[in-house]
């Protein structure tokens, strides 16, 4: 159980001054033993690390691991069940994130912890606003104090002195992320914690972030960085940690270590069996005419999408790779109709349609599989039965008006089955599955509306490996059976993998095309990975 | 709150004029008025100015507190049961033999706890905020019709009271409800613009998830939102007694609406996150002007009730409206960066 | 820790809770007063708490598919007033209905339009029309007598009898159950039940939200409509203000009987089950001599209790429930954030 201790002066803890003790290397924050469980779910289990003075440590591990767990401990917005933290020797407690912040730990969280209506500048001190020093200005905000503070920092990160007046809001993707990380920098903390800090962020952006984070080992700060691109850690992570299951596998010196033993350390046994069974995956395909299914004729929505053209046909699976704010996720919003394009033409199976709404285009036989599952997807409260029937109840009612709802339940069933969903009946509400078994619902719905071209928008986000090739096999079931597909991902590895050929999306424009599939060999596929890498992020004119 | 650079164009500028969130009120204020005077030559006169201000004092105190809540993301329906009670509480202490003084500061505290009630359902039971408020609603109401058993509380008014009530006017025109509706109206805008207090009631109403992350206590922002506006009702509580010289069992009924309505026109969002002091007194404004000018051009009074709603409306569909024209003009991003960071990070 | 799994596992039971409370406060009325399970005053019961009953199974369409009507209270008045107004002028019955409903349908109409089709928050639209109208009320009364019809027809609609059965019973029944049946059994009821669950998704899922709401709205505003027409049979007069007030009422039967103010939660007959038992709850306090007002203030107070408790029987049974199914033979997902702790996400 946690120890309550006196509190510490919390304003001397906020600054790291010249007298500040300990010599760099010595410890300063130490979680104990730190575990966490959730109803049915062990996510930290007698987790220990420390970090300190000066040092770089990486936090490693997939998705699921326990890494935002064990961050949000450290940052006082979860509370553990077991173990301790302890910070300079004393073990201590955090049951708010004021708490945390007070003994100078500073957090750049992986959500969006901006207020869009708050300027730049307000969202980088609140909750740690600066007060005048006088007796009453101690209930007054020093304006001037704060925008001194982070002026010099301002330009380091793209942003201008006049960003630093705009509500965040009104600011793109970029900038919005460096205010989040000019909000952990404004503040001299003795430990930061960055939570992916550099995914969305260009090369030179992720430059400029290095070289801070180096400056501020230099002042002695302790780092603990969690990433998911192993290419980034060599030359700048000190110490590694890798974590798995909610368990502690190992801290490691870089040193001796490649990406590929980090990669085994990530994933433990599990990877390399999985690995070979996708490899097989894809058997007959499909033989018949290779009609068009989708024609996208300069399509463009002010500003995400430009002047796109783009061809799906029977048979095959087209990738789309892109960074974020590319446009890719828009895009498949107009193919839809939950968004309307400006202008541009659509065709499906060679007729122009308008498609005004989803309806629209579930009758033409275009049906997705959303990204972010939970928000866009799951009717968490929908039993299985339900979840699968709502995108074509027409094959499930009595002279169109009454549902038959044993109809529904045997119908529903045969997908569940053919599927092979893990659940323990179609009554069961979709909430209460693993986000696996819940994707499987959401393609079970589409495939229920029998479409010709499915959207997959990051198909496999937060599910588990073995799943993952579920999914996989999923996409190439459709296809072989003469559907066409659209595939989203942010997952290199897995659009190369997954894909026929691969449009990759720059600024809401297609900036090319790379050819892909199951059958290139591991070199042709980094190849083909650089390319796309270099279509996709050529800095703008 | 519009954001322009030093070089915009004069077409950017009248575009930023447009969007901007108070733009359609002030021109309802502004044609209002200019039909108001042609139809009338009353209408611009100080003896009329005097009159809309006494009429808006009240409503501007409620708007006033309902900004604070609305800015921290909720809603207060309340307000107007809770300034009917505590110019019930004035009144019975002071008819009790109470001084009056001490009777004044019971009833403002009355104010400030039944909004810390308001809070407490609100951050310690998880109740939506509406519902909460609501049941208040009907609580202070219902309280005040049992306390003073269907017939008006009469006979407390004193002297001092008679000028309090701003029915006796020692400074001329200024009356005491004004200078406390100016005083009300400078406090708030501070306390929003320059303290710390009132930058986390923009930031938990704009991202709530974000500010508990950013070390903002979220539950003690929003009690503390409910209990100012509480507060203020009960301030105008105290005024309206002294006003009315009567407390009816119904005194206040429907002013949550007005309270509402002078809110969200003077640019308030119910979305959280966005509003000020002076659109308060904007809104406020618009709907006594508008009253007053249609007393003036002889409209029948009934009618004032359909014009409010028909103002409530407009002023939301042109803030609507703008917003609409704001995202594809300016493109902004819709989705926050949370979503896309969230997708490239696996 | 046995008994509270079970008391959990009970309580978790939807609409039991209600139950029990409502037999227990007949228990407690009948044992009070003997009048009170007399044939005759089941009779008023029942026919005072069909306008409550028709609102509250129209609000929990509304409240299903995840928005808010505060008109009804409104249209009801105007309704009933049109309704009147028509047979005065006309003494045609069927003219008379249609009108009624019709103007019901059409203020729905006004309100799905605003909020489906510009996307404005039902409340404020809802609140703006409900001043709109309970104001347009106002305006008709003033302009017309509307006291007493001749037609015996349009009297005997709400004070006739049908096989010993009290007319506006049997059209409320009839109509309580077409309305449970079109949400259970009908495409139109599931997509209210998605919209309502996960708006975001429903749409991705296909289901037409910009058709759909105002469906809804219609549907709720023509309900209050055939309320008003009833309520102007009965009271054969309309009088400025007749319905104000019933949308509390409305919203907290729907409330007390498990719908859920988020939407995607709850059914008409819950809603019925919750208006019934404030019907009787205010039934028996006049039977018991209580003053009529501590009615709003119970109304007010079981809002929130109903809606704690509901709060607090699924924390308990949360945290009494087993591990989430399956028994995944793989690596269930470990990751925490998917859907009981948002506070955790990553």
């Amino acid at each position: 159980m946690w120890e309550i201790m006196s509190s510490r002066s919390t304003d001397a803890a906020l600054l790291v001054d010249d007298q500040d003790t300990g010599p760099q290397g010595s410890v300063v924050l130490q979680a104990r033993g730190a575990g966490k469980r959730y109803p049915g779910v062990i996510a930290l289990d007698d987790v220990s690390i420390s970090m300190r003075r000066g040092e770089i440590h990486a936090l490693l591990g997939e998705n699921g691991a326990g890494k935002s767990t064990l961050i949000g401990i450290l940052s006082g917005i979860t509370e553990p069940d077991s173990g301790e933290i302890v910070i300079d020797g004393t073990s201590t407690k955090f049951s708010n994130a004021a708490q945390s912040q007070s003994v100078g730990i500073t957090t750049i969280h992986q959500e969006q912890t901006l207020a869009p209506d708050l300027t730049v500048l307000e969202n980088i001190f609140l909750g740690r606003e600066l007060r005048r020093g006088s007796l009453l200005g101690r209930f007054l905000l020093d304006e001037r104090a704060m925008r001194k503070r982070v002026e010099h920092l301002v330009e380091e990160f793209g942003l201008t002195a006049d960003d630093l007046r705009r509500p965040a809001g009104t600011l793109g993707a970029l900038k919005q992320h460096a205010a989040q990380i000019l909000k952990a920098l404004a503040f001299d903390a003795r430990v930061v914690i960055l939570d992916e800090p550099t995914s969305g962020l260009a090369d030179h952006e992720r430059m400029s972030l290095f070289e801070n984070m180096r400056r501020l080992r230099d002042r002695g700060v302790a780092i603990l960085w969690v990433t998911h691109r192993l290419d980034e850690l060599f030359g700048l992570a000190d110490v590694i940690t890798v974590l798995r299951d909610g368990h502690h596998v190992a801290t490691v010196d870089p040193a001796t270590q490649t990406p590929d033993s980090l990669v085994r350390l990530m994933v433990g046994r599990r990877r390399s069996a999985v690995a070979e069974s996708s490899a097989e995956a894809r058997g007959n395909r499909w033989s018949g005419p290779e009609e068009e299914i989708l024609r996208l004729e300069s399509v463009s929505r002010a500003p995400l999408v430009r002047d796109v053209n783009l061809v799906v046909k029977r048979g095959e699976v087209l990738g789309i790779a892109g960074i974020a704010g590319a446009g890719r996720t828009e895009l498949a919003r107009i193919i839809l109709g939950a968004d309307r394009a400006d202008k541009g033409q659509i065709s499906v199976n060679g007729k122009q349609v308008r498609i005004r709404n989803p309806r629209d285009a579930y009758k033409l036989g275009i049906a997705i599989v959303p990204e972010e599952r939970k928000t866009q997807a799951v009717l968490g409260d929908f039993s299985l039965a339900k979840n699968i029937s709502i995108s074509d109840l027409s094959r499930v009612t009595r002279g169109r008006m009454i549902i038959d709802r044993s109809a529904e339940r045997k119908l529903a069933n045969v997908y569940v089955r053919d599927l092979e969903v893990k659940t323990s009946g179609i009554q069961q509400k979709i909430r209460n599955l693993s986000g696996g078994n819940q994707q499987k619902i959401v393609i079970a719905r589409c495939l229920f509306t029998r479409p010709a071209l499915m959207i997959f928008d990051e198909p496999t986000q937060g599910i588990d490996v073995a799943a993952k090739n579920e999914v996989y096999r999923l996409i190439y079931e459709f296809v072989d059976a003469g559907g066409g597909a659209i595939v989203i991902s942010s997952e290199l590895p897995e659009l190369l993998r997954v894909s026929d050929r691969i449009v990759v999306m720059r600024e809401g424009r297609v900036a090319g095309e790379v050819p892909a599939g199951p059958d290139q060999s591991e070199d042709e596929r980094s190849d083909r990975a650089e390319e796309i890498m270099a279509l996709a992020v050529r800095s703008s004119s | 709150m519009s954001f322009l650079p030093n070089n915009a164009t004069v077409g950017q500028r009248l575009r930023a004029v447009v969007t901007s969130p108070n733009s359609g009120v002030v021109s309802v204020i502004v044609l209002v008025c200019i039909f108001a005077s042609i139809k009338s030559s009353v209408f611009i006169s100080v003896n009329n100015g005097f009159n809309i201000a006494s009429q808006m004092v009240f409503i501007l105190l409620l708007a006033l507190g309902m900004t604070i809540v609305l800015i921290s993301g909720g809603i207060d329906l309340s307000v107007g049961s809770v300034m009917g009670l505590c110019a019930g509480v004035v009144a019975k202490l002071m008819i009790d033999g109470v001084p009056m003084v001490v009777a004044m500061l019971l009833a403002v505290a009355a104010g400030a706890g039944l909004g810390m009630v308001n809070g407490l359902i609100i951050t310690k039971l998880g109740l939506p905020d509406f519902v909460a408020t609501l049941a208040m609603f009907g609580v202070a109401r219902g309280l005040l019709y049992l306390w003073t058993a269907g017939t008006p509380f009469l006979d407390y008014m004193t002297d001092t009271y008679f000028i309090v009530g701003g029915l006796r006017r020692p400074f001329g025109y200024l009356t005491v409800p004004i200078i406390v509706a100016l005083l009300a109206t400078l406090i708030v805008a501070v306390t929003l613009r320059f303290t710390p207090f009132g930058r986390h009631l923009y930031g938990v109403g704009s991202n709530s998830h974000g500010a508990m992350l950013s070390g903002v206590s979220v539950p003690r922002v929003r009690l503390l939102a409910y209990v100012c506006s509480g507060l203020l009702a009960g301030v105008a509580g105290v005024l309206l007694a002294g006003q009315t010289t009567a407390v009816a069992p119904d005194l206040g009924t429907g002013y949550e609406v007005y309270a509402i309505a002078a809110a969200i026109i003077g640019g308030a969002a119910l979305s959280g996150g966005r509003g000020r002091a002076i659109g308060a007194v904007i809104g406020t404004l618009t709907l006594a002007v508008t009253a007053n000018a249609m007393n003036i051009a002889g409209v029948d009074p009934t009618w004032q009730q359909v014009v409010t709603g028909l103002i409530l409306l407009l002023s939301v569909i042109l803030d609507r409206a703008s917003t609409l024209l704001r995202s594809r003009v300016v493109q902004i991003p819709i989705q926050p960066v949370a979503a896309t960071t969230a997708a490239t990070a696996r | 820790m046995r008994i509270r799994e079970r008391l959990a596992s009970i309580a978790a039971v939807e609409g039991v809770v209600v139950a029990l409370v409502f037999v227990a406060m007949i228990i407690f009325f009948s044992l009070s007063s003997p009048y009170f399970l007399g044939s005759q005053n089941l009779r008023n019961l029942f026919v005072e708490s069909t306008f409550t009953v028709l609102l509250a199974a129209g609000t929990s369409y509304v409240l299903i598919v995840g928005g808010i009507d505060l008109s009804i209270g409104s249209v009801l008045g105007v309704s009933a007033g049109l309704t009147l107004l028509t047979m005065q002028k006309t003494n045609s019955l069927p003219l008379a209905i249609a009108v009624g409903l019709a103007s019901g349908a059409a203020i729905g109409l006004l309100n799905g339009g605003l909020i489906a089709g510009m996307g404005i928050n039902p409340f404020i639209v809802t609140l703006a029309t409900l001043s709109i109208f309970s104001g347009g009320l106002n305006v008709l009364t003033t302009r017309a007598q509307l006291t007493g019809t001749p037609s015996k027809s349009f009297a005997s609609l709400a004070q006739g009898s049908v096989f010993g059965l009290p007319s506006p019973v049997l059209i409320t029944a009839i109509v309580v159950i077409l309305l449970e049946l079109v949400l259970v059994l009908t495409p139109f009821g599931r997509r209210i039940y998605a919209a309502g669950i996960n708006e975001r998704a429903a749409h991705m899922a296909g289901v037409n939200l910009r058709r759909l709401r105002p469906q809804v709205y219609i549907l709720s505003g023509a309900i209050a409509g055939l309320a008003g027409i009833l309520l102007a049979s009965k009271l054969n007069s309309v009088q400025p203000g007749l319905g104000s007030g019933y949308e509390l009422t409305a919203i907290a039967a729907a409330v007390i009987g498990g719908v859920g103010l988020a939407g995607g939660q709850g059914s008409v007959w819950r809603s019925v089950i919750g208006a019934l038992f404030l019907a009787t709850l205010s039934q028996g306090m006049q039977l018991l001599s209580i003053s009529s007002t501590w009615f709003t203030v119970v109304t007010g107070i079981s809002i929130v209790a109903a809606i704690a408790f509901s709060r607090m029987t699924q924390r308990l049974a949360a945290a009494v429930r087993p591990a989430p199914l399956p028994p995944a033979p793989t690596q269930p997902e470990p990751s925490p954030s998917d859907d009981r702790t948002p506070a955790a996400a990553g």
